[in-house]
């Protein structure tokens, strides 16, 4: 039982980061149609931006509030400068996949040429543990998962309730009809790009706090998770990305306690490519 | 946000002096000589169509004529390769849609006319998406006045409604902004025929009573011949004929032509 | 030192444009993209290593392994290249219609992550994140393993495989069925209707690079002796899909030459740059990974075709003309029909063989060869066709009619096959054929065309047409393999039916010109003649003339009359009422899912429910 309440611990923190990840690489792909693999790659250079700005001194929270902005600039940049051009040139969605496994090269790897090859972590305080009913998680563990809580409240608010958010989905949904009503779908997408990226960068350093040391692959992983919390709820449905975050973060940890540790990401996989198989619009789908 | 890309007077992303004012209203559009396609040969070739305040002129012919096509190509969907499409003042030939938007142009297209996965109250409101916040839910109260079906089901996705609701709902998604000109392409295609009657004489009319332009693309030639003051027959991208219904009525060629005819050029 | 380092270098040349070749006939032919593909490669290493390892305890057991069967060459070698191929099979799943290719392509991603991942973690299967080593070399034990001239054995072997698995790919590629796997990588909606099977030639495609993959990865473990996790990351899957690309993906030279450029190259490249120290240790790989990267993007925004484009596929005109060498057999020539009269407007002297299948009766006979009893479809509680009963008699141009929304084109699709009906009976040819599936409707002769242009842009005209002849011998697996004097029967004849075609569509001299260069009018003649090519007897085509300039309409017009004449049915959705008037008799007007009236136009057109139709909707 402890050893169940302590991966459901373990287990909601990875959800989390996984929540904030997975709503980002979603909207990405809902609205502006590039399924950006290169997600990884962006969230890991943002962990390790924040990881320089650490250890010349400024406090970890600075440096997460940085990362989050330039992997936002970065995102747009990353948009307007390839894979926008090779939109508008008419690319296949297959093309589209290997450009940004292009870009994912290019920037995990670019960030290993910079970072070197070896792990590094964050220094900063744990602060003390809570206990609530049995789970004990750190005051950062709290924080990530009060952040993810956030991020979710956030991406509701936007969408269901903002002109920019109902914009966002009515891109999604059709993007000519969208035009026809006046949205400017450019700036829409410019837009998104920035909002999802800030989450990239949120995602990037959340996730390095929990992994305790990150190099520059580390996030080769995740990306399945977030692949298959994506699709688990249908590709380009934020909600869907929550639920299927919740599950995937929570089966992953929850099995871990049960089996080597190292076999916990074949949860997410089996999962992934049943739904592949047999439901590839996801469990909140309704796309054809 | 800036406002360094705007165009026109009528251009204004906060929507003070949008379409949305009345006194928006009595503004022309004219089509000259457009020549449009979809990178191929061209679909359309030197067609002058022209609207004025008040007038609801109607666009006939087969299918693959090039009705819709030339629709698209007014609105900024299809890219013009030769004339110029003009709305009161402002050239809007080739701009963007978003921007022949915001020139107070409403277009209801003939498939994909609502965003499916929002809400009817969501679609209205992106059809105001122009209009300053706090017009958008006095604007939304008069709309479900003229449709007062769609009172009923704000909350509900449009992906989810009948044909005739959703076409209910993509007249009323332009009528947000009370556009100055109406571009409809079939809008009564899929409609019983008495609701497709009403829609018609009904709403298309009034549009133009109260002051817009309205171009309208039909299938139902009689029932929009009915409603329209000028009409013009689309024949292989080409404008074959064209007058007042009560012309065309009394030409035996239009009958003729609409049911094909041998073809003489 | 210095042979070795040639060895070295062709070992790893021939390994790896092996691989390419592989990777290329699945990507550039047949547009499976296949992101899992080290897998493959990685799986065929470890069949080779612990078929020619000898049992685990053997080296004083510092390594856990599975098998362990010490058995000789080629045995690894053999096992490598099968199990490659095997353990595609599961992931076939994934290729069928149903997934959009780039969420397959995650999908095998992923999967290559996690087979690397438990791989790693796993340590009784393949001795986990180490890997195997001390793997046999072929023969060890009768040779000295060490001497030049066994290296350089092992060289001349592998390059002579690499060499081997180009002339297989290539053999597969030319034929008829690599026609049909590159028609698929263009358009697989539209080749799934000609009556290919998706499913089957995308798992043929998977297993084969898998296989060749696997042979690779078993020439490479013999090589170098050990094989581990580290060496098939999934990065190294886009490695060679850099090289392909870069190369030229649909062209197997290129595939080859991007084989030396990216992996060897790069190897290569790095061996000049002085370590020093001052770098830190991790610096040039991490950069020749950056580079990799730029590559494929720049590549693909500069040059997308690479280095050598797919070449263009020319066909001769008259090749067919050329009589078959002895050795070959005769082709099978389709009985030239009774109905081939001489036909004054088209040169038919000049066919060597029949445009069409035999018709049987002569025209004029018309006895009734489709016929619809009652048939409706409903759409979400709309009979958009409403309990429709109307006949098609042989050798005629049927017209179909009405305004938009009447049911034309779901009628149409309902005789095809590509939509069920919602209730009702099709008879073909007195037969009950309401349940069959649209391939197999077209092999019994009942053909239709689409409504959208549906050509293979990167194929020619003349591919184009030979894609759609059923029953070529070339056109499987098996055909392929067999080899160009096995199927140039079938296919010389299939040319020659296609050139005539061409010629009496005066498109004779676009034979060789690819599809996606026409002008629209000349792309719906190409579906048209492709349609034709599948030896319909009644063809339905969907507004064949939409978006076609007036002139051209009439020639396709009076083509379709003269092939009627020869006993071809047609059924054909128009709204231009002027052809209508022109070619079509009898026209039948439909509106509202039902059938008004039947009769020639000008009678049609004195019916006032047809005119009420047409101006009210």
């Amino acid at each position: 039982m402890t050893i169940f309440l302590a991966s459901v611990g373990f287990g909601l923190v990875t959800a989390s980061v996984l929540a904030v990840a997975a709503i980002g690489f979603t909207l990405q792909f809902g609205v502006t149609d590039v399924l950006n693999l290169a997600y990884g790659a962006v969230m890991i250079a943002g962990a390790y931006l924040a990881y320089v700005l650490n250890q010349a001194g400024l406090n970890i929270w600075v440096g997460l509030v940085v990362a989050v902005a330039a992997c936002s600039a970065g995102s747009v940049l990353l948009n307007s400068g390839i894979y926008a051009p090779f939109q508008r040139r008419g690319a296949t969605p297959i093309t589209m996949v290997i450009v940004s496994l292009g870009m994912t090269l290019i920037i995990e790897f670019g960030t290993q040429a910079i970072a070197g090859g070896t792990s590094v972590s964050y220094t900063m305080a744990q602060g003390p543990s809570v206990r609530a009913g049995g789970l004990v998680l750190t005051t950062v563990q709290l924080v990530v998962i009060g952040l993810s809580v956030l991020v979710m409240l956030g991406t509701h608010v936007l969408l269901r309730y903002t002109r920019l958010g109902k914009a966002m989905r009515a891109t999604a949904a059709n993007r000519t009809l969208a035009r026809n009503c006046g949205i400017r779908t450019s700036r829409v997408i410019t837009l998104t790009w920035a909002i999802t990226g800030a989450l990239c960068g949120l995602a990037g350093v959340i996730f390095a706090m929990d992994a305790g040391s990150f190099d520059a692959t580390s996030t080769d992983l995740f990306l399945i998770l977030i692949l298959a919390a994506t699709f688990l709820g249908g590709p380009g449905q934020a909600y869907g990305a929550m639920l299927g975050a919740v599950v995937i973060g929570l089966a992953t940890e929850i099995s871990a306690a049960y089996i080597t540790p190292s076999y916990k990401y074949v949860v997410a996989f089996v999962a992934l490519l049943l739904v592949l198989g047999v439901r590839p619009t996801g469990l909140l789908g309704a796309r054809a | 946000m800036s406002a360094k890309d705007d165009t026109g007077s009528a251009d204004d992303h906060t929507g003070s002096t949008v379409p949305g004012a009345p006194g928006a209203r009595g503004v022309e559009l004219r089509a000259t000589g457009v020549t449009a396609g979809y990178g191929g040969d061209p679909v359309i070739r030197g067609i002058t169509v022209h609207v004025e305040p008040g007038q609801v002129v109607s666009l006939v012919g087969a299918n693959g004529s090039g009705k819709s096509t030339l629709l698209k190509s007014l609105v900024g969907v299809v890219r013009v390769s030769a004339g110029t499409v003009t709305v009161g003042d402002v050239t809007v030939t080739n701009r963007p849609p978003e921007e022949v938007a915001r020139a107070g142009v409403g277009y209801v297209p003939q498939v994909d006319d609502v965003f499916a996965p929002l809400t009817v109250r969501e679609n209205l409101e992106m059809g105001g998406y122009l209009l300053r916040p706090k017009e958008v839910k006095p604007r939304i109260d008069h709309v479900v006045t003229v449709f007062p079906r769609l009172a009923t089901m704000l909350a509900r996705p449009a992906g989810k409604l009948s044909g005739g609701e959703r076409k209910m709902l993509a007249m009323g998604r332009v009528l947000m902004l009370e556009p100055s000109v109406f571009l409809l392409d079939e809008p009564t295609a899929n409609l019983a025929p008495a609701v497709a009657r009403s829609l018609l004489e009904e709403h298309v009319r009034s549009l133009a009573q109260g002051g817009a332009s309205v171009l309208i693309v039909e299938q139902r030639a009689r029932a929009v011949l009915a409603i329209s003051d000028h009409t013009y027959v689309l024949a292989g991208g080409e404008v074959r004929m064209e007058g007042t219904p009560a012309e065309l009525a009394t030409t035996p060629a239009f009958v003729e032509s609409f049911l094909g005819g041998t073809v003489t050029r | 030192m210095n042979s070795y380092y040639i060895i070295n270098l062709l070992i790893y040349a021939a390994v790896d444009a092996m691989a390419c070749l592989g990777l290329n006939q699945q990507f550039g032919v047949a547009g499976v993209t296949n992101f899992g593909f080290i897998i493959f490669q990685a799986a065929g290493g470890y069949t080779a290593a612990i078929l020619a390892l000898p049992d685990q305890s053997a080296n004083g057991g510092f390594q856990t392994y599975i098998g362990g069967w010490n058995l000789p060459f080629p045995i690894p070698w053999i096992g490598a290249a099968m199990v490659g191929g095997l353990i595609s099979l599961p992931f076939t799943f994934l290729v069928g219609r149903r997934l959009r290719g780039d969420f397959a392509a995650v999908g095998l991603l992923v999967t290559a992550v996690l087979l690397n991942l438990l791989v790693t973690n796993y340590r009784p299967l393949l001795n986990g994140s180490a890997g195997l080593s001390l793997i046999p070399q072929p023969l060890q034990g009768e040779y000295n393993a060490q001497s030049s001239g066994y290296q350089w054995t092992l060289t001349a072997i592998a390059i002579v495989l690499c060499a081997v698995v180009y002339l297989f790919v290539r053999r597969i590629t030319e034929s008829p069925y690599g026609r049909s796997l590159r028609a698929m990588r263009d358009n697989d909606v539209v080749a799934d209707s000609l009556g290919k099977n998706l499913f089957s030639l995308r798992s043929a495609m998977l297993v084969t690079g898998g296989a060749i993959a696997g042979l690779s990865g078993g020439i490479l473990v013999s090589y170098i002796t050990t094989w581990s996790p580290a060496a098939w990351g999934y990065a190294e899957t886009v490695v060679l899909f850099a090289a392909v690309i870069i190369g030229g993906a649909g062209n197997h030279l290129g595939a080859i030459l991007g084989a030396i450029l990216v992996p060897v190259g790069f190897e290569e490249v790095t061996r000049y740059i002085p370590t020093s120290n001052n770098l830190p240790p991790n610096l040039i790989p991490s950069l020749e990974w950056v580079a990799i990267g730029l590559l494929i993007v720049i590549f693909l925004w500069v040059r997308p075709q690479g280095i050598l484009p797919e070449r263009k596929r020319v066909i001769r005109a008259g090749a067919a003309a050329i009589p078959p060498t002895a050795a070959a057999p005769p082709p099978p020539e389709p009985p030239v029909p009774e109905s081939m009269a001489p036909e004054p407007a088209v040169p038919m002297s000049a066919m060597p063989v029949s445009v069409l299948r035999p018709a049987g009766e002569p025209p004029g006979d018309r006895e009734v060869v489709l016929e619809a009893v009652g048939v409706s479809k409903e759409f979400g509680g709309v009979r958009a066709v409403d309990d429709v009963s109307f006949t098609v008699r042989r050798g005629t141009l049927t017209g179909l009619i009405g305004p938009n929304g009447a049911g034309k084109s779901t009628l149409l699709a309902m005789l095809a096959g590509t939509l069920s009906v919602s209730g009702g009976t099709i008879y073909y040819q007195g037969r009950d054929v309401t349940r069959l599936p649209a391939y197999r409707r077209a092999r019994l002769g009942l053909v239709r065309t689409f409504q959208l242009a549906s050509e293979f842009k990167r194929l020619t005209v003349m591919e184009n047409l030979l894609t759609a002849v059923p029953d070529n011998r070339g056109d499987s697996f098996r055909g392929a393999l067999a080899g160009r004097r096995y199927w140039r029967g079938d296919e010389a004849a299939a040319i020659a039916r296609a050139e005539a075609l061409l010629e009496r569509f005066g498109l004779d001299g676009y034979a060789n010109s690819y599809a996606g260069d026409l002008s629209g009018g000349q792309r719906r003649l190409v579906e048209i003649m492709r349609a034709l090519m599948a030896e319909p007897r009644v063809l339905l085509l969907d507004e064949p003339m939409a978006g076609v300039h007036p002139n051209l309409a009439r020639r396709i017009g009076n083509q379709l009359t003269a092939l009627c004449a020869e006993g071809l049915t047609v059924l054909m959705v128009e709204h231009e009422l002027a052809i209508m008037d022109e070619f079509c008799d009898p026209v039948v007007a439909m509106a509202e899912g039902a059938v008004l009236a039947e009769g020639t136009m000008a009678e049609l057109r004195s019916r006032s429910e047809v005119v009420e139709a047409y101006l009210v909707g």
